[in-house]
């Protein structure tokens, strides 16, 4: 039995202006029931897709469809159908959270029986039923995402968009939020369309992953399947005297038996090798002969991180800050 | 019948949001209070003498209260530009709630807080001595105008609010206030005005509202009057309101 697609794009384009091309083309085609990962940079484009699949921002071309409803023709009723916990927990502070909840459902043209019910359980599952009554101006950071993620979940939308739900959270907070991901997912068949910076997050939740940079989408597939796709290991030899000597070590390393790719980067060579764990002797007593001084020299399996890098050149967290350094 | 809900519930939010910062109305009677008091004090005496206004108190009542209304329509404005800066109008543009309800929701809530102060400016005037010719009638009137102009003039903090973003530019829309006031008969009938101002005040429609309450309570029930006083109101509301729309759909397009 085939799976129905809860969200599908095709040649999405933003352009702010022609120079700032938030999102460059991307097609994306989502099935029912799946937590779906946008893992990419800070500026990379992930906030806009999002904002275009939730129909706040208009796609400069391009179309995309949601719960099988255009997002363009059919805002109204697509809007009816998802959740969404945008980047900025976007609460009113005045309101106490048992009043925000209340007036997110009656918008939903919910009735008030339901929807105090509907709150007192959702207060429950985020754990604020305590706080329930408080001013939201008293909350702490994470008891206001986890109050956004209950307004979303107010009138039990089966998609859900959730954009970056636990950056700058506590850990606690943040397995919180996860954790309850994965009970809507699995007991309630809810999708997620999921953007996150994180690494970690992306591969513990998402059943598939877009990796997106510079508005593109530059890797898509599940977390092992693109960490597979290294298939090496992968070495990181820390030295720190000179570019020079780093750019001699990677041209080295490159005829090495084994090795696959080679980058050169900040304060290091990283060395995409076969067997990496028998190729360090190798490596070491190479760099030894030729006079370069090793500073540190470390084994990994290959992450979501290293899918990035080889696909961009770049670390996650580097592409931010130059990201960063390019809007400033 | 999905929009008067919403429209209903979103008032109904502004309106707790309002309970919960009573310094804000607090300044909102202060002002206008303190301006009424100040004048009636400063010109009463001689008012009757030097441009025939025997009961000066009735006659400045009606400016105390669209200064009120003015002074609400500027946390109208900043009540927006808050939620857009906090995400939250963005939570609100997620709902299936229409367009027109996230624009009439907290204009509705300014309205009655409008009519609220109305009743305590009323109440001040009427224990001072200002007399209503009109009777509860003319109460029951001049709430229903300045409810609407209410509405009407918090749609231009709203559409500044809306396209700017900017808490200052937000309560400009009170600022915008002072020249319709000064530019229309709020402190000496127009008739002894230099022409070029005689002739601003007759096309301000500020003019006419003012006129329209004066009557009420100097001299009694009045059809034309009050037709006047509503039809500038509905004149400015519908520039107003399309203003606030066009913010809205740049806004989100």
């Amino acid at each position: 039995m085939s799976t129905a697609t809860a969200i599908l794009a095709e040649g999405l384009v933003k352009h702010f202006t022609p120079e700032i091309r938030a999102v460059d083309g991307i097609d994306l085609s989502i099935e029912e029931g799946c937590i779906f990962g946008f893992l990419g940079p800070n500026g990379s484009g992930k906030t806009t897709t999002v904002r275009m699949l939730t129909t706040l921002l208009r796609p400069t071309a391009g179309r995309a469809e949601v719960g099988g409803l255009d997002v363009e023709r059919q805002a109204g009723e697509v809007r009816r159908r998802i959740g969404v916990a945008l980047q900025e927990a976007g609460l009113d502070d005045l309101q106490t959270g048992r009043e925000l909840l209340h007036l997110q459902g009656r918008l939903y043209a919910l009735d008030l029986g339901h929807v105090k019910r509907r709150a007192s359980h959702l207060l429950d599952v985020v754990d604020l039923a305590q706080d329930a009554d408080r001013a939201i101006k008293t909350y702490s950071g994470g008891m206001k995402r986890r109050l956004d993620l209950a307004a979303a979940l107010m009138h039990e939308p089966k998609i859900v968009f959730l954009d970056e739900p636990t950056t700058g959270l506590d850990p606690i907070s943040r397995e919180a939020i996860w954790s309850e991901v994965r009970r809507l997912n699995a007991d309630e068949k809810v999708t997620f369309f999921l953007t996150t910076q994180y690494l970690e997050e992306a591969d513990r939740l998402a059943d598939e992953l877009a990796i997106m940079n510079h508005g593109h989408i530059v890797a898509e597939g599940t977390p092992q399947r693109l960490k597979a796709e290294i298939g090496t290991d992968v070495v990181t030899v820390r030295i720190e005297r000179s570019e020079a000597e780093r750019v001699r070590a990677a041209e080295l390393l490159r005829g090495l038996d084994g090795s696959e790719d080679v980058r050169t980067l900040e304060d290091s060579v990283v060395v995409y090798i076969r067997e990496g764990r028998r190729a360090i002797a190798r490596i070491v007593l190479l760099l030894d002969e030729s006079a370069i001084q090793v500073d540190e020299v470390s084994l990994t399996h290959p992450t979501l991180d290293d899918v990035f890098l080889r696909k961009t050149g770049q670390h996650i967290v580097d592409a931010a800050t130059a990201a960063e350094a390019d809007s400033s | 019948m999905n929009a008067l809900l919403s429209t209903f519930h979103l008032m109904n939010r502004g309106l707790r949001e309002a309970m919960r910062q009573p310094g804000v109305e607090l300044t909102n009677i202060f002002i206008p209070m303190f301006f009424f008091a100040v004048t009636v004090g400063a010109i009463g005496s001689v008012a009757g003498m030097a441009f025939g206004v025997d009961n000066f108190l009735a006659f400045q009542m009606p400016v105390a209260i669209l200064q009120a209304v003015a002074g609400t329509s500027g946390s109208a404005g900043l009540g927006t530009v808050t939620d857009i800066e906090r995400g939250y109008f963005d939570k609100l543009l997620l709902t299936p709630a229409p367009r027109i309800s996230l624009l009439l929701g907290r204009l509705s809530a300014d309205a009655v807080r409008a009519m609220g102060l109305t009743v305590l400016i009323l109440l001040a005037g009427l224990a001072a001595g200002s007399g209503m010719e009109a009777g509860i009638i003319g109460i029951a009137a001049i709430l229903v105008l300045t409810g609407l102009f209410g509405l009407a003039y918090s749609a231009i903090g709203m559409a500044i609010a809306l396209r700017t973003g900017s808490p200052q530019a937000a309560q400009l829309s009170f600022l915008i206030f002072f020249p319709l006031l000064f530019l229309s008969p709020a402190f000496a009938p127009k008739e002894i005005f230099a022409g070029w101002l005689e002739f601003l005040a007759t096309i301000n429609p500020v003019t006419y509202i003012l006129q329209g309450m004066r009557h009420l309570i100097l001299e009694g029930w009045s059809w034309g009057s009050f037709a006047g006083a509503l039809g500038s109101i509905l004149g400015l509301g519908a520039f107003t309101m399309t203003m606030s729309f066009a913010a809205l759909r740049w806004r989100t397009s």
